[in-house]
């Protein structure tokens, strides 16, 4: 059986040598895989972050080929041009499978290309695997509610793999670097008419996807002023302050990039301590990775509690500056 | 100016729970709901229509008669007209199939200046829809906008990603998706929702959209073949006493887990 072709792309480098390593494991035949890459002059677009060279080497013992594709940095026009050069890889190669990782641009060029190629498009894929001639994807399905496993009949399809998960900085280290070619821009198929008016770095006061320890606080915190308590627990934690959903976008107490979960963000801490959290199955589904659970709560019938490995029962005004307390005991040395 | 809202009817998913016993999702007899995430699109284009002249918002929705009472409730957060496209076929995991159809039901109402959607939907999560629509329909795709708003006959549009905050203006028309921080939707009561005539709400089949002979709208391209358990093992233990010694008790487990450091 002659090898499969899959064309790999993401908005970051980490993250589209993860795409090359998963394409590179997904059959027991051997797999060709090309990684599209946008720049202008060598200066990489998408992904983001890097140069063609360098991320060349960084493909190297995951990807066969590197496929660039000149483009420009007008903004409007990045998403266009990342699912044009999606589709002429994918004909160029005879590709079945497009593997990108979650990401802004991924989704937009995604959305595109499978349109453009008549293929079905699924996001939030674990894990991607041709079974025989069918492609199976593992994903969350139903905001994590179970554990999935989909059919796509036809065998060709364009797969998002959700974003988090290890990134890998570099491949295998083994084996050559990819081959490079180039490609003209190729030509548009949608007319935008669209400018960019304004650009403004976002402040970002915290990464939660890094942290190493989390006090997370949901709707079982009575007021928007009652955060200092619960940042007090951060404090004597050495912990990063997150959040549920509703805190977050409802209510608005905090920034959105303290929110955890499957639209905020997915965090594998050590510890994860869950204060007035009921354990919605979007929010479980953000905290899989934690490597400890603990929460505190009132309702011993809460779905956090099945979920967590330790929880205390009993109200978090009292509990909190407790747990404060006790942490400030604990001997040192 | 016209806005058209594509929303989704879904199962309400803080009530699906996966049955250990027989390893299957329950979704039957489940409330159904607006998904979340449109109602913060709906939400934009009821504002843009508060704030400005002579607007008009339509909401489309794909599904059977039992999506009437959930297009309801759009149109009691004021929209105008809802349109109630045949569907049967939807499966939350075929985001270009749904995209295709939408278009089709858009381009047979009459395309408007703006399309709003949701960035996910509450049942897929997969966020690809909006583009998937945006290529059908040959549009610019603007996503996610934490605000939207239609000044001097054109779209502007503040869309969030990675590090930057980025204002766009786009001529008419485009697919923009409204991001669930962008506003707090608001909640018709059942009693204005029930107030809602029925002949506010039109009907399309997928003959009227001329798409029953082509079987790509009707066969199933994706397929969920199995479902398990996602729940990760933990040990759910509960620790009893008062605030103090519950404390001390959790201060001490953690230390043992190695988990303080």
């Amino acid at each position: 059986m002659t090898a499969r072709t899959v064309i790999v792309a993401a908005d970051e480098p980490a993250a589209l040598v993860r795409a090359a390593a998963q394409a590179r494991d997904l059959g027991p035949e051997g797999v060709d895989v090309v990684a599209v890459v946008v720049a202008e002059s060598g200066a990489c677009l998408f992904p983001r972050g890097t140069d063609v060279t360098g991320m060349a080497e960084r493909l190297s013992g995951v990807a066969d080929t590197v496929a660039v594709y000149e483009g420009s940095a007008d903004q409007c026009l990045q998403g266009i041009a990342a699912s044009e050069a999606l589709v002429a890889a994918a004909k160029e190669w005879a590709a079945d499978l497009v593997l990108l990782v979650d990401g802004p641009l991924a989704r937009e060029a995604a959305g595109r290309a499978a349109v453009r190629l008549r293929l079905p498009c699924v996001g939030m894929c674990e894990k991607v695997e041709y079974v025989g001639d069918r492609i199976t994807i593992d994903r969350a399905v139903y905001g994590g509610a179970a554990a999935g496993r989909l059919e796509v009949a036809g065998g060709a399809a364009v797969c998002v793999l959700a974003g988090g998960g290890d990134p890998l900085d570099t491949g295998t280290g083994m084996g050559t670097a990819p081959g490079i070619v180039e490609r003209p821009a190729p030509t548009p198929g949608v007319e935008s008419e669209c400018r960019l008016i304004a650009e403004e770095p976002l402040e970002r006061s915290v990464d939660l996807a890094e942290a190493r320890k989390i006090v997370s606080v949901g709707r079982g915190l009575a007021r928007a002023d009652d955060i200092g308590i619960i940042d007090g627990l951060a404090s004597a934690l050495g912990a990063e302050l997150g959040c549920s959903r509703p805190l977050a976008e409802d209510f608005k107490w905090l920034p959105k990039e303290r929110m955890v979960g499957l639209t905020g963000t997915s965090v594998a801490p050590l510890l994860y301590l869950a204060v007035g959290i009921s354990g919605q199955v979007q929010h479980l589904a953000g905290i899989r990775g934690a490597k400890v659970v603990a929460a505190v709560n009132t309702d011993p019938k809460s779905p956090i509690v099945r979920n967590a490995d330790y929880t205390v029962i009993g109200d978090l005004y009292a509990v909190v500056p407790a747990l404060v307390a006790a942490l400030s005991a604990r001997p040192r040395g | 100016m016209r806005i058209i809202v594509c929303a989704k009817h879904v199962v309400d998913s803080t009530e699906i729970r996966f049955d250990e016993a027989s390893g299957r999702l329950v979704l039957a007899n489940l409330p159904t709901k607006i998904s979340d995430y449109d109602r913060n699109a709906l939400e934009a284009a009821v504002k843009i229509k508060e704030s400005r002249e002579d607007v008009t918002v339509d909401v489309v929705m794909v599904g059977g008669s039992e999506v009437q009472k959930t297009l309801k409730e759009a149109l009691a957060m004021g929209a105008d007209t809802g349109y109630l496209v045949e569907g049967g076929w939807e499966s939350p995991f075929d985001p270009v199939r749904s995209a295709g159809v939408l278009a089709r039901a858009i381009e047979e109402i009459g395309v408007p200046d703006l399309i709003l959607v949701g960035v996910v939907s509450e049942d897929g999560y997969n966020g690809l829809t909006g583009a998937a629509l945006a290529e059908f329909l040959g549009m610019t795709y603007l996503a996610p906008a934490v605000r939207v708003d239609m000044p001097d006959g054109q779209i502007e549009a503040v869309v969030e990603a990675g590090d930057v905050r980025r204002t766009y203006r786009a001529a008419f028309p485009a697919v923009v998706a409204v991001d669930s921080s962008a506003n707090v939707p608001r909640l018709p009561t059942v009693l204005q929702t029930m107030k809602v005539k029925a002949d506010r709400i039109r009907s399309r089949t997928l003959d009227d959209l001329g798409l029953a002979s082509d079987g790509s709208a009707r066969e199933a391209s994706i397929t969920l073949v199995s479902t398990s358990s996602s729940a990760v093992k933990r040990k759910g233990l509960t620790l009893v006493g008062g605030a103090d010694e519950a404390a001390a008790a959790l201060v001490e487990a953690l230390e043992r887990e190695g988990v303080l450091a």
